[in-house]
């Protein structure tokens, strides 16, 4: 499905700062994936490497969730002041 | 007496070989040279290369959440088709298109039906084979076709760039440059998630 022109991917310029707002839409092309697919697709990639990408992505997923979790174990805090005398 | 006589062969020997060499006009062979390069596969060397510019400035930045959290940062509405700037509802402004590649920049003006009535490239604008593909020349070509329009009447704008490459934001800095006050700025790369087959990858 076709998105609207000018509602879809579109960011208005404030205060005639036009590179924050390019910074703006890039960073949400970027989050969205939609330059890495633009980037991919400019060459055929063969199935092996597809295999392989996908394999990796998958295992950088699983490694990422499990060190976000032990790092949120070490960092727990279980006191009125989370960081006494940081405050 | 023995050592003597392997002094003269060896001398004979080499007065031979200056023979030889002379008459195969003395090349140099280096067989050392190679194991020495600083850089032995191309590909790591364009892996240490630092990475082109393609317009993409703050694709990774993670701060830029934590500014569209905190700042308020217009996104168009429902009704912004209808609101005014400058007088003009934002549905019938004039769109500057860019199209920005590897190795040019397009940049075109059209009405707010579609129909073109400027355009310029880097090529036109006099940048040839490698240095079309500049943030320099895209920025120099959308100052000329931005004072062109500005000469004629085309105070505000709003932009749709297209693809990926060193003129994507540079050249919109340029149309800023010429004086145009630029209303908003859309994003249009064509991209798909099932294409037709695209071409084989580059042997590097």
């Amino acid at each position: 499905m076709r998105h609207a022109s000018f509602i879809a991917r579109t960011v208005f310029v404030q205060n005639n700062d036009v590179e924050a707002a390019c910074r703006v839409l890039n960073r949400i092309l970027g989050r969205e994936g939609i330059l890495e697919q633009y980037r991919r697709t400019r060459y055929y990639e063969k199935p092996f490497q597809v295999r392989r990408r996908v394999n990796y992505e998958h295992c950088k997923a699983l490694y990422d969730e499990d060190m976000n979790r032990k790092i949120q174990f070490v960092l727990r805090k279980n006191r009125l002041d989370p960081f006494p005398g940081c405050s | 007496m023995i050592v003597k006589q392997v002094f003269s062969n060896l001398k004979n020997l080499s007065y031979f070989c200056d023979k030889t060499i002379s008459s195969f006009q003395k090349r140099i062979f280096h067989s050392t040279s190679y194991y020495f390069r600083d850089v032995v596969d191309r590909r790591e060397m364009l892996r240490s290369l630092p990475r082109p510019d393609e317009g993409t400035a703050g694709e990774r930045a993670d701060e830029i959440d934590l500014m569209m959290k905190e700042e308020h940062i217009l996104f168009p509405t429902k009704d912004t088709p209808d609101k005014l700037f400058d007088g003009i509802r934002f549905k019938d402004l004039p769109i500057f298109n860019i199209r920005s590649s590897r190795n040019n920049t397009i940049i075109s003006l059209t009405n707010n039906k579609g129909s073109t009535e400027l355009i310029r490239s880097c090529g036109i604008e006099g940048f040839k084979n490698t240095k079309k593909g500049t943030n320099i020349a895209a920025q120099a070509t959308a100052i000329t076709i931005g004072t062109k329009a500005y000469n004629r009447g085309v105070k505000t704008v709003r932009v749709r760039v297209k693809g990926i490459g060193p003129g994507r934001m540079s050249s919109i800095k340029g149309l800023q440059m010429a004086g145009l006050n630029i209303i908003s700025i859309t994003d249009n790369t064509p991209v798909s998630w099932n294409p037709p087959r695209p071409r084989k990858q580059r042997k590097l």
